[in-house]
């Protein structure tokens, strides 16, 4: 079990576009060799912003709704965790449904995996791979209590998808988290990333 | 509180699985002359094959009753009817044979996987294929008539070849079950090794999941093949004892079935309707992205997940604009995290906005372990 006293803390804005985690989160024991973190840029050319994404673990996850194998399971703990191997038929289902983008499909091992937290590593109180050599905390996994002292911005965690709201265990930064974090589709429409 | 009082059965499942128990239970009877043919040795084999049956069949059925998996089922069979459906039959048998006999698929993940796997599957497909049509009374051997060197095989009360004792084929026809056994017991030692190594396994397995259906298997298979050896060594030594732990043990493994991981042998036939459903959507080109153009998804797999997320209530997931998220590839999806935090920062999206270093020192440097 993954302690509820930690949270998971993502801050895109200190991303230095490094890769680290992208090398880290393969060597994990769960994750077997793929590395399941995304590190993508806005736009290079108007932009040296990038940005990790991990799985957010939402309360309700989509993923596991969408998922016609009932391959996806929540631990009590909060944690999505990757498909279950034997159920898993490899649809697509919940590639295409999560909201945050982030579970992969991967070709020819007919199985879906994702962010699991690491969960051989967090589930005996040690940092995810990722959150271990991020040297710009960028990604962090800390005490709850803690993030506060640390960080001038604060934890969100709930996303607004048009009328959907989506609840997750893992938390963005952002100064004002009082109203969830809008994801509109016009930004990167308008915004010209 | 007595935890029947709190089994709540769903009611369609319920009259599906007790169809199908029923449905079994006339083709048992069909096969074996109205119970002529049956063995009563094997009676207690053959209850707990039905009760495994109706439960098998109800968990199956309320399976099927999840949103995802009903809309999965229809669009299976929806693509099966179809021209582009059967076009593309031949391909998918073709990937159904590799991915359920072969299963080169779980190689990929690991040859010590799939070696474990290999021999479990194999190994029960084989029991399965021998012990069923035994215990139903379809198959049964006799002695040959007046010539009890020889001995004839029944199929569904119809004479199906004869052999003397002593040949290969009687060799072989005796002795296929202490093959089966071997091969599962190799499988589940395997699959031992490698759990007990793996530290992603060590993490996330469960006992009644992943260790009971290994444990289960071990002690059908190793209480069958001292059946043989105190047949064949001891001169029928304790076969008593041990044909009752045998059946025993075969009866807790069927009633187990509907429970444990043990059911995605009859879950995992799914995959046909996917790579069918997958087949149909790439025949029509993928979509593109409302936002970056990169096309990423199927034509049927769009329209056919809003309609999901409508059953499943989140028909509400469209952006002021109109977009529906379901238009938005991944890699745009995770862009907007980034570009809405970026808003909350600075008021306006700025891609030149400066990032704003730690003012403080880390207050946790760089560690392995914390």
């Amino acid at each position: 079990m993954v302690s509820e006293e930690y949270g998971f803390f993502i801050d895109p804005q200190r991303c230095i576009g490094c890769r680290s985690c992208v090398a880290a989160c393969a060597e994990c024991g769960t994750h077997r060799g793929h590395s399941m973190i995304h590190l993508d840029e806005l736009d290079r050319s108007a932009s040296t912003q990038t940005g990790p994404t991990v799985c957010m673990h939402c309360e309700d996850p989509v993923c596991a709704m969408s998922c016609p194998a009932d391959a996806i399971k929540r631990t009590e703990d909060g944690v999505v965790h990757a498909s279950q191997k034997p159920r898993c038929v490899a649809c697509g289902n919940c590639e295409m449904s999560c909201p945050f983008g982030v579970p992969l499909v991967l070709p020819g091992l007919e199985q879906m995996l994702k962010c699991d937290l690491c969960y051989d590593r967090s589930s005996v109180g040690l940092k995810p791979m990722c959150a271990t050599v991020c040297p710009s905390q960028a990604l962090l996994f800390a005490p709850r209590h803690e993030v506060a002292a640390m960080r001038g911005s604060r934890p969100l965690r709930e996303f607004q998808v048009g009328e959907l709201l989506v609840r997750t265990r893992n938390a963005v930064m952002v100064p004002d988290p009082e109203t969830p974090l809008h994801l509109d589709a016009a930004l990167l429409l308008d915004g010209g990333f | 509180m007595n935890p029947l009082s709190r089994l709540e059965l769903e009611p369609r499942p319920l009259a599906r699985a007790a169809l199908a128990t029923l449905a079994l239970g006339g083709l048992v009877a069909l096969g074996n002359g109205g119970g002529r043919w049956l063995d009563p040795a094997l009676l207690g084999y053959l209850i707990a094959s039905l009760f495994a049956c109706f439960g098998v069949a109800y968990r199956y059925f309320t399976w099927l009753e999840r949103p995802a998996t009903a809309m999965y089922w229809r669009w299976t069979l929806r693509t099966f009817l179809s021209v582009r459906g059967l076009r593309a039959l031949p391909r998918v048998g073709l990937k159904l044979l590799d991915q359920l006999f072969l299963q080169r698929f779980i190689g990929k993940r690991s040859i010590k996987r799939w070696g474990a796997h290999a021999c479990l599957a194999w190994g029960c497909l084989l029991a399965f294929s021998v012990t069923f049509p035994l215990v139903f009374g379809w198959v049964r051997f006799t002695s040959d008539g007046a010539n009890a060197d020889r001995y004839q095989a029944w199929l569904f009360g119809m004479p199906a070849g004869s052999f003397p004792l002593g040949s290969a084929t009687a060799f072989i026809a005796f002795h296929i079950l202490d093959l089966a056994a071997l091969m599962v017991i190799a499988g589940c030692v395997l699959a031992f090794l490698r759990r007990s190594t793996d530290e992603g396994d060590a993490a996330t397995q469960r006992f009644d999941l992943d260790i009971l259906p290994l444990l289960l298997l071990i002690a059908v298979s190793a209480t069958g093949l001292l059946l043989t050896a105190s047949e064949t060594w001891l001169q029928g030594r304790n076969f008593g004892t041990l044909a009752f732990l045998h059946e025993l043990t075969v009866i807790l493994l069927l009633l187990f079935l509907p429970f444990g991981k043990l059911f995605h042998i009859v879950q995992r036939p799914a995959q046909a309707g996917v790579s069918l459903y997958k087949a149909e959507g790439d025949a029509q080109g993928l979509l593109p992205c409302r936002t970056c153009a990169t096309p990423f998804i199927r034509p049927n797999h769009r329209r056919d997940l809003e309609r999901l997320w409508l059953e499943l209530g989140l028909d509400g997931a469209r952006h002021p604009g109109g977009i529906h998220h379901l238009d938005l590839c991944p890699r745009c999806r995770r862009r907007l995290v980034m570009g809405a935090q970026s808003l909350r920062l600075h008021g306006a999206f700025d891609p030149f906005a400066e990032v704003p270093l730690p003012v403080e020192p880390l207050a946790d440097p760089i560690s392995f372990r914390s």
